[in-house]
C-alpha cells in the first residue's frame, strides 16, 4: 500500500538533530528537550498507525510503501530512496522509537547537569534518524547509508568526552573496526549488483543466483554484520565502547544500532537461505561469539564491561537463531532483547548516576537497602528475563533459538569439504544446541553475579560516598521496560497458531531454509526443562560464590583455583593485544614509512624542494652570464651575428 | 682595374679590424676609436653601392645618391655618439680613476 | 692606371693605420693613426667620386672628431702604470674569432656573387654630371632627406648639452 507520509519516520528526528545541532547551544534547556523527546515520540506514533495498517493486511504484500524520491540514475543503475515499513521493519521501527524514546527520557535526567547537553541530544536524534533509515529502507544502497549513518553516530557518541584521550580512541577503535566491516558489506552490494544488475529488495528476491555468487554476496553481506553487531573476530570495540554515556550504551549497544546486523540477515533471508554454507558459517560464529562473550563476562569487574560482554554474547545467539534457519526466533530474541538489555543497561546508568561515577562492582554491593530500590527491582526482573529462571520473554526467545538450532535441518546437505563423501554437518545443529546451553549456563552465571555484587551484600565503596535513587525521569523508562521484558513474554511463545505471537505475526515476510521441516530431535518440553535446569543451575553457582555477605571472595576463590585463566579473561583473552600486534603495529609501521619515503623523501624532498632546488641552481648557474663586462657581452653577440650569418646566408 | 669588389674588400676588413678592437682592448678610448673604424667602414660601404648601383635596382628620387645623404647623416651621429662617449669616459674615470672597460663590471648578479 | 695603384697605396694606409689603432698600447699614438687611417679613407672616397664626403671626412671626423679624442686623451693624462697590459681572455679570443669569422664568410660570399646581382661598373665618364658635388649632395639632402636633416640638428644639440652634463663635476 503506496503512502506519501512514511518519510516523516526518519526526517523528524533528523530534522530535531538538525535543530538542537544547530541552535542547541542558545536554546533553553525545555525546549531542547522537549525537541529531543518529541521527535523520537512523533514517529512512534506514526509507526503505530503504520503498524495498525499493515497488522490488518494478510499476506506477503502487508506493507506500507513510500518512493520518497529517486536518489541517483547512473547508467542502469537507479537508486531510489524508498521505505518499506512491513510487519518486520515496522515492528522494529516501533522499538527503535519505543525505546528510543525512554532512552531520550532517561537522559533528560542523566545528561542533565553534562556541559555538552545539546550536542548529545543531536547526536541522538541523528542516530534514532539513522537508525530507522536502514530498517526502513527497500534496497541496499539507502540501507547502507543508515549504515554508515549510525556507525558515524556511534563514533561521535562514544567519543563524546572527547578530552578524555582513552574515551577518544575508544570512539576511533569502533569507527574502524567498523569500517572494516562495512568494506565487506560495500563488495557484498557490488557483487550482487554485478550479477544481478539490481539492488533492491524486491528485486533481488526474484533475481536468479547461483549458489556461488549467492554464497559469496551472503559472506561479503555478513563480514559487514560482524563489525556492526559485534561478532567473532570483529567484536572488540563494543567493550570499549563503554566509554560513552551509558544510555548510548543502552541504546546503540545495546537495543538497537548492534542488532542491525541481525536485521539484515533477517531481511535478507531470501538470499541466505540460497547459501546453506553461509548460514552454517554464520550460525558457528554466532554460537562461538556467544560461548567466548558469556566467558570473558564472567571475569569483569566493571558494570558496564560485564554487560557489554553480555551483549556480545547474545548477538551471538540472534545469529545462531537466523543462521539455522529461523529467522522468526532470531529476531524475536532481538526484541525481547531490546528490553531486558535496555533495562540492565540503564539501570547501571541509574547505580552509576548514584554513586557519583563508579562504575566497578568492588566498591558497590547492597544498593537495594541502602536507597535504589527501583534500580534494583528492574534490575532483578531484567535478569531474571536474560537468565531465563523463570518463563518470561527472555526465556522463550533465547531457548527457542536453541531448541530451532537443535532441531534444524538447513545443514543436513552440506558437507565439510566438497568433495561429496565427506563427512555431512547434520550434527552441526544439535552441537550448536549443546555449546549455546552451556553459555546459557554461563550466561545466568555471571548475570547473576553482576546482580548480587552489585544490589545485594555489604556495601564496599567509600563512605563518603551516599548512594542515591534516580529521579523519575531516569526509574521511569526502568519500569516501562522491566514491563516490557515481563509481557514481552507473550510475543514469544513459541506458536504459530496463536495469532499474538512473533512466529504467527511474520508468517509471510521470511524465506524458508532448505533442507526441509525441522525434525523434533527432543520433545519441546524436554528442551524448556534443560533450559530451565541450566539457568538454575547458573543461578546455584552464582550464589554459591557470592551471596550476599561473601563481596568479592568468589572472584578471589576462582582466581586461586584457576590463575592463569583469570588472568587471560581477565584481558579478554589477550585478543586486543593479538590484533594490536599482528595488525595495528604493522599498519602503523608501514604508515610511518610511506609517510616517511613517499611524503617527506619524495614529495616534498624531492619534489617541491627539489623542484625549488633545482630552479635556484640553474638560476645561479646561469647569472654567471652576466659578469658587468660589456666586452664578453659583445663577444657573445658575434658570435650570435656569426651564427646568423651562416644560418641565413650560407644555409639560405 | 678596381672594381667595387676591391673596395667593399677594403670596407670588409676596416669592419673586423674595428670590430676586434671593440672586443679585445681593455682601453676604453681605443674601444670608442675601434667603434669609429667600424663606422667608417660602413660609410665605404655605402659610398662603393652608391658609385656602382646594382644593375636591377632603379635609380632613387635622390639619383643615386641617397648613399651621400646616409653617410652624411652617420657621420653627423658618429659625431654625437663620440662626443657624448668621450663625456661618460671623462665621468667614469673621475670616480674610479681607470678607463679600463674590464673593471667597470658593477652591473652584475 | 693610376686609379689602382692610387687604390692600392690607399688600402695599405688605410688598413695599416688601422691596424696601429687596434694594436697600440698608448691612446695617444692609436689616435694619430686613426686621423692617419682617416686621410687615406678621405682619397679613397675621393676615388669614388664622393667629393663632398671626402672633404667632410677630413674636416669632420679628422678634424673635429679625433681633436675632441685627442684633448680627452690629454685631459685623462694617463700614467705610463696607469695604462694596463692587455689581458686577452678565452671569450675576447672567442668574440674575435667570432667577428672576423662573420665578415670573413660575408667576403667569401661577395666574392662568389651569392647575394649580389651584377654590379654596373660605371666608368667615371658615364656618371650623372656633379655626381657626388657639393651642389648634387646638397640637392638630394634638402630635397629628399629634409626632415632627418633637420632631426640632426637636433641630435647634435641633444649631444652637446648631454655631455656637457656629464662630464661636468658639478652642474
Amino acid at each position: 500500500m503506496e503512502v506519501s507520509w512514511l518519510y516523516l519516520i526518519p526526517l523528524l528526528p533528523l530534522a530535531g538533530a538538525a535543530v538542537n545541532g544547530l541552535l542547541g547551544r542558545w536554546l533553553p534547556k525545555a525546549w531542547l528537550y522537549a525537541v529531543a523527546l518529541l521527535v523520537v515520540l512523533l514517529p512512534f506514533c506514526i509507526g503505530v498507525f503504520a503498524w495498525w495498517q499493515v497488522a490488518h493486511i494478510e499476506g506477503e504484500t502487508a506493507q506500507v510503501r513510500q518512493l520518497v524520491y529517486t536518489w541517483f540514475s547512473v547508467g542502469s543503475l537507479r537508486v531510489d530512496l524508498g521505505l518499506t515499513f512491513d510487519r518486520l521493519s515496522g515492528t522494529l521501527v516501533l522499538v527503535v522509537t519505543g525505546v528510543g524514546f525512554l532512552i531520550h527520557l532517561y537522559s533528560v535526567g542523566y545528561m542533565d547537569e553534562d556541559p555538552g547537553y545539546w550536542r548529545y541530544f543531536a547526536y541522538l536524534n541523528l542516530f534514532v534518524s539513522m537508525m530507522l533509515l536502514l530498517v526502513l529502507s527497500d534496497n541496499l544502497v539507502a540501507m547502507f547509508v543508515g549504515w554508515e549513518g549510525v556507525g558515524l553516530c556511534s563514533y561521535l557518541l562514544i567519543g563524546f568526552w572527547y578530552d578524555d584521550d582513552a574515551k577518544a580512541y575508544a570512539g576511533r577503535k569502533a569507527f574502524i573496526v567498523n569500517r572494516i566491516g562495512d568494506f565487506g558489506f560495500l563488495i557484498g552490494i557490488f557483487v550482487l549488483y554485478l550479477y544481478t544488475g539490481q539492488v533492491s529488495f524486491q528485486a533481488l528476491k526474484v533475481a536468479p543466483l547461483s549458489l556461488g555468487v549467492a554464497s559469496a554476496a551472503a559472506a561479503l553481506l555478513f563480514v559487514g554484520a560482524t563489525g556492526k553487531s559485534a561478532q567473532l573476530p570483529l567484536y572488540v570495540w563494543l567493550p570499549d565502547a563503554m566509554a560513552g554515556p551509558t544510555p548510548v550504551s543502552a541504546l546503540i549497544h545495546a537495543a538497537t544500532m548492534v542488532t542491525a546486523g541481525v536485521y539484515m540477515v533477517a531481511r535478507l533471508s531470501f538470499l541466505y537461505v540460497q547459501a546453506p554454507g553461509v548460514m552454517a558459517v554464520v550460525a558457528v560464529i554466532g554460537v562461538l561469539t556467544a560461548l567466548i562473550g558469556a566467558v570473558i563476562g564472567t571475569s569483569q569487574t566493571d558494570i558496564k564491561r560485564v554487560l557489554a560482554y553480555s551483549t556480545v554474547s547474545q548477538l551471538g545467539y540472534m545469529f545462531v537463531g537466523v543462521g539455522v534457519g529461523a529467522f522468526a526466533a532470531g529476531t524475536a530474541h532481538l526484541i525481547t532483547h531490546a528490553f531486558f538489555k535496555a533495562c540492565l543497561f540503564l539501570g547501571s546508568g541509574a547505580v552509576i548516576h548514584g554513586l557519583k561515577g563508579e562504575q566497578d562492582m568492588a566498591r558497590m554491593g547492597g544498593l537495594r537497602r541502602l536507597g535504589l530500590k527501583h534500580t534494583a527491582a528492574t534490575f532483578f526482573i531484567a535478569t531474571v528475563a536474560i537468565t531465563g529462571v523463570l518463563p518470561i520473554s527472555g526465556f522463550f526467545s533465547k531457548d527457542e533459538i536453541l531448541a530451532q538450532a537443535l532441531n534444524t535441518r538447513a545443514f543436513d546437505f552440506l558437507t565439510l569439504l566438497p568433495d561429496p563423501g565427506s563427512p555431512r554437518l547434520a550434527f552441526l545443529g544439535p552441537a550448536i544446541y549443546a555449546i549455546g546451553t552451556v553459555t546459557a549456563l554461563i550466561t545466568s552465571f555471571y548475570m547473576w553475579r553482576c546482580y548480587l555484587l552489585t544490589f545485594e551484600g555489604e556495601y564496599r565503596g567509600p563512605p563518603e560516598v551516599h548512594p542515591h535513587e534516580a529521579p523519575w525521569v531516569m526509574t521511569l523508562p526502568l519500569w516501562v521496560l522491566a514491563a516490557l521484558s515481563v509481557v514481552g513474554a507473550l510475543i514469544v511463545l513459541p506458536s504459530r497458531q496463536l495469532p499474538f505471537t512473533w512466529e504467527h505475526f511474520t508468517e509471510g515476510v521470511f524465506a524458508r531454509p532448505r533442507g526441509g521441516a525441522p525434525l523434533e530431535r527432543l520433545p519441546e518440553l524436554v528442551a524448556f526443562g534443560i533450559a530451565l535446569v541450566v539457568a538454575w543451575a547458573g543461578f546455584a553457582a552464582a550464589w554459591s560464590l557470592y551471596a550476599p555477605g561473601r563481596g568479592l571472595q568468589g572472584d578471589e576463590r576462582i582466581a586461586r583455583a584457576t590463575p592463569r585463566l583469570r588472568r587471560a579473561l581477565a584481558s579478554a583473552l589477550y585478543v586486543d593485544a593479538l590484533y594490536d600486534r599482528i595488525l595495528v603495529k604493522p599498519l602503523w609501521a608501514t604508515a610511518r614509512g610511506l609517510w616517511r619515503a613517499a611524503d617527506a623523501m619524495i614529495i616534498d624532498g624531492l619534489l617541491v624542494n627539489g623542484s625549488a632546488q633545482l630552479v635556484a641552481a640553474v638560476g645561479s648557474a646561469l647569472r654567471r652570464f652576466q659578469n658587468g663586462d660589456v666586452q664578453r657581452y659583445a663577444a657573445v653577440t658575434a658570435v650570435g651575428v656569426l651564427i646568423l650569418v651562416y644560418v641565413f646566408l650560407v644555409r639560405g | 682595374m678596381v672594381g667595387p669588389l676591391h673596395y667593399l674588400f677594403l670596407g670588409a676588413v676596416l669592419f673586423a679590424l674595428g670590430g676586434v678592437g671593440v672586443v679585445v682592448r681593455r682601453n676604453a678610448l681605443i674601444v670608442l676609436m675601434s667603434i669609429e673604424l667600424m663606422l667608417n667602414a660602413v660609410n665605404l660601404t655605402f659610398l662603393t653601392f652608391s658609385r656602382f648601383p646594382l644593375v636591377k635596382s632603379a635609380p632613387t628620387q635622390a639619383g643615386f645618391l641617397s648613399g651621400h645623404t646616409a653617410v652624411f647623416f652617420v657621420i653627423a651621429v658618429a659625431a654625437a655618439e663620440a662626443a657624448v662617449g668621450l663625456a661618460i669616459v671623462i665621468a667614469v674615470f673621475r670616480s674610479r680613476s681607470s678607463v679600463n672597460v674590464d673593471e667597470f663590471d658593477t652591473l652584475k648578479f | 692606371m693610376a686609379e689602382t695603384v692610387l687604390f692600392w697605396i690607399f688600402f695599405a694606409g688605410v688598413v695599416g693605420a688601422g691596424a696601429q689603432v687596434v694594436l697600440r698600447r698608448n691612446p695617444i699614438h692609436a689616435a694619430m693613426s686613426l686621423v692617419a687611417c682617416f686621410f687615406f679613407l678621405a682619397g679613397v672616397y675621393l676615388l669614388l667620386s664622393a667629393h663632398l664626403i671626402a672633404i667632410l671626412q677630413v674636416m669632420v671626423y679628422a678634424g673635429a672628431v679625433m681633436v675632441l679624442f685627442v684633448f680627452v686623451i690629454l685631459l685623462l693624462n694617463l700614467k705610463e702604470e696607469e695604462l694596463g697590459r692587455e689581458r686577452v681572455t678565452v671569450w675576447k679570443g672567442i668574440g674575435a674569432l667570432a667577428v672576423a669569422a662573420s665578415v670573413g664568410l660575408i667576403v667569401v660570399l661577395a666574392l662568389r656573387n651569392a647575394y649580389s646581382g651584377p654590379v654596373r661598373d660605371l666608368a667615371v665618364e658615364q656618371l650623372p654630371t656633379g655626381f657626388g658635388t657639393v651642389k648634387a649632395v646638397g640637392r638630394a639632402l634638402y630635397l629628399f632627406s629634409v626632415l632627418p636633416f633637420e632631426v640632426t640638428s637636433l641630435l647634435l644639440t641633444v649631444a652637446i648639452v648631454g655631455s656637457v652634463v656629464v662630464a661636468k663635476g658639478k652642474i
